[in-house]
């Protein structure tokens, strides 16, 4: 797969992207859908894996390409998804798209989360909004590989009830042994009977232990500045804390520039950093 | 192996030169003083007195080109029956003239980054074809003005580096000095134009040095949080991208879509400005660098603290030409020479809090 730039792997036409068709669209929110794709090269397709937090970059030929974490299982096979919110010129026309449609994808990109070296571990995922997509992938590699970890938690929050994504998976993860999943919703509203609460407040209350554990948060800047803070007051230590980060990106293989964290870039560098590795670099979040 | 060419060969030697390839050579923006690097065509006087006020990097890396052109998919009654996506890369064997050491001195600099097949770094197919596919003929400086510090991050006025060919001002022609095989090859396949000569080179010209930056790039990141300093310092500045798009060892670019006709478009990369609001502007809104002062630090840290720590070297030949075009005359020297004070100022603070502490 030599038209594909991967993290740590050269390639001779890293900006050119592999066709690729829709399979399936799920409206997830009112401005979030989830795109289910596949590329047309079986070859291709088959060759294709990622590492869960790793990044892709989806084209409406003719709009432009924009970066987004891939969504689904890493052992998913034969299609692979990214969930995107309504945002801009490209993300658009994506919505625009339907199964059936083609589209051009360059992926993987970037350096997932360093699940084998998690083993073991009690890991605690802290999501908000959109920012569940990269997790969701980290979560289903979770599940498909249980026995690897010890117990897991998730907290996804959202504005409203219908701003929270993913409502099948919702249910199955409800269901799962040895996974603590809350979702919350910003504030009470009918029809909701779960939590309500913001994403930090509904962590510490249901305050999973930080021995022998990691946390892993992605979600809207202020979510994770408040996240980072209840993590800390919990006693988790900045080596123990992860997160994926966005940016604007063009490229894809830290050379256009507009990515860059002091001399790392986040497209391959990250997007996944350790809070140790982010006090390292200057602060221009 | 040196000739000697006289001025009046040089147009010649050009025809001939552009009889097997493309040739750039700078001409004179009529009136200006000052000249740009263009597609040199039989009869265009060559301005070989000013230096121009682009660098010469389009040659290998265009303001804009094609990355591939497809067939669209969006749209179609059946969509996307026919997409198809072809990559473009054709490069011509083509010969850049006039070059000064700092523009060559770039090359260099660039290839690091897009042609470097021994590092894991990208090898950009474009910039390979073009650049394996260039002779550069490189016109050594007798004379430098105000903004010219090339003997502080470049090679000096009659630098080498990148160069293929270098002629050295005479009175009446120019010494020529082969530096490379092909360089060479030019002066054996064009001897009617070049004589034999034993002419010693001419005093170089002397360009101003900033003195006293050692150390600059460990020292950039105590004053990264100092927004006071690179607010004062970029107080004029108006974020209009040309210290960024004259530069010869400025690379950022864009990659945009654009259709031509029905069904039909390319994807396109252009030059783009680290100084403009929109370059890390994110969908959500969102900038990590909102001021002039937060992108103007980070063009200076990229150039003399992010990219010496990635490739060794400084992402700066000493041109000028960020000081020459810079409409509110926001000088690259003196902004390193306040860095660098402000920097052993911070430090000298810190120490002093640090010895405070420590009693």
């Amino acid at each position: 797969m030599t038209t594909i730039a991967q993290a740590g792997r050269k390639s001779t036409e890293p900006l050119r992207p592999e066709p690729a068709t829709v399979l399936e669209v799920i409206q997830e929110t009112p401005n979030i859908r989830t795109l289910r794709l596949a590329f047309d090269d079986p070859s291709v397709m088959e060759a294709f894996s990622f590492l869960p937090g790793q990044i892709g970059q989806l084209s409406v030929l003719g709009a432009g390409e924009s970066t987004f974490a891939i969504s689904s299982a890493p052992s998913g096979s034969g299609s692979f998804e990214f969930s995107i919110m309504k945002a801009g010129v490209v993300t658009g026309a994506i919505h625009e798209l339907a199964a059936g449609d083609r589209t051009a994808v360059r992926a993987p990109m970037g350096c997932g989360f360093p699940t084998d070296e998690w083993k073991g571990k009690n890991i605690v995922l802290v999501a908000g909004g959109i920012g569940m997509a990269p997790l969701r992938s980290l979560l289903f590699h979770l599940l498909d590989n249980r026995g690897d970890y010890g117990e897991l938690t998730l907290v996804y929050g959202a504005r409203t009830p219908a701003d929270l994504c993913y409502e099948a998976g919702r249910a199955d993860w409800q269901q799962r042994s040895g996974l603590d999943f809350t979702a919350t919703i910003d504030a009470a509203c009918e029809g909701w009977d779960g939590c309500v609460g913001l994403v930090p407040n509904v962590l510490e209350e249901r305050g999973p232990s930080p021995e022998n554990s990691v946390a892993v948060t992605c979600g809207p800047p202020i979510m994770i500045r408040f996240t980072l803070q209840s993590l800390s007051k919990m006693g988790f230590r900045e080596e123990q804390i992860y997160t994926t980060l966005e940016r604007r990106m063009k490229c894809g293989i830290g050379i256009c520039g507009r990515c860059n964290l002091g001399p790392k870039y986040v497209c391959t560098d990250g997007p996944v950093f350790s809070l140790q590795e982010l006090r390292e670099l200057p602060e221009e979040l | 192996m040196t000739k000697i060419i006289k001025n009046d060969n040089i147009a010649r030697l050009l025809e001939q030169l552009a009889e097997d390839a493309e040739v750039w050579a700078p001409r004179e923006l009529a009136g200006t003083g000052t000249a740009i690097f263009e597609r040199w065509q039989n009869g265009v006087a060559v301005d070989l007195e000013h230096i121009t006020s682009i660098s010469a990097k389009d040659v290998v890396l265009p303001r804009t080109e094609k990355l591939f052109d497809f067939n669209y998919a969006f749209g179609d009654p059946v969509p996307g029956e026919n997409i198809e996506i072809v990559a473009a890369v054709t490069a011509p064997a083509t010969v850049l003239f006039g070059a000064r050491a700092c523009d060559a001195k770039a090359l260099t600099v660039l290839d690091a980054l897009f042609d470097n097949p021994e590092s894991e770094s990208y090898n950009d197919p474009n910039y390979q074809a073009r650049r394996r596919a260039l002779t550069v003929i490189t016109l050594a400086c007798t004379t430098a003005d105000a903004a010219c510090f090339c003997s502080s991050f470049g090679e000096g006025p009659a630098g080498k580096a990148g160069s293929d060919l270098i002629l050295y001002p005479l009175e009446g022609g120019y010494l020529a000095e082969a530096v490379t095989a092909r360089g060479e090859s030019i002066l054996d396949a064009a001897t009617r134009f070049f004589e034999e000569s034993n002419a010693e080179p001419p005093q170089l010209a002397e360009t101003a040095t900033v003195e006293g930056l050692d150390g600059l790039q460990q020292q950039l990141p105590a004053i990264f949080k100092d927004l006071d300093f690179w607010n004062e310092i970029t107080a004029t500045c108006i974020s209009c991208g040309f210290c960024s798009h004259g530069c010869p060892t400025c690379y950022c670019f864009n990659i945009h879509d654009e259709m031509s006709g029905d069904r039909k478009g390319e994807r396109l990369r252009s030059w783009d400005a680290c100084m403009f609001y929109v370059y890390t502007q994110e969908a959500s809104g969102h900038n990590p660098r909102p001021t002039q002062a937060h992108r103007y630090r980070n063009r200076i840290n990229h150039k003399f603290s992010y990219y010496p720590v990635n490739q060794g070297e400084t992402l700066c030949t000493g041109c000028g030409r960020c000081i020459r075009g810079c409409p509110t005359n926001l000088d690259i020297r003196e902004v390193l020479r306040a860095a660098k004070a402000r920097a052993v100022e911070t430090e000298l603070m810190a120490d002093g809090g640090k010895a405070e502490t420590d009693k």
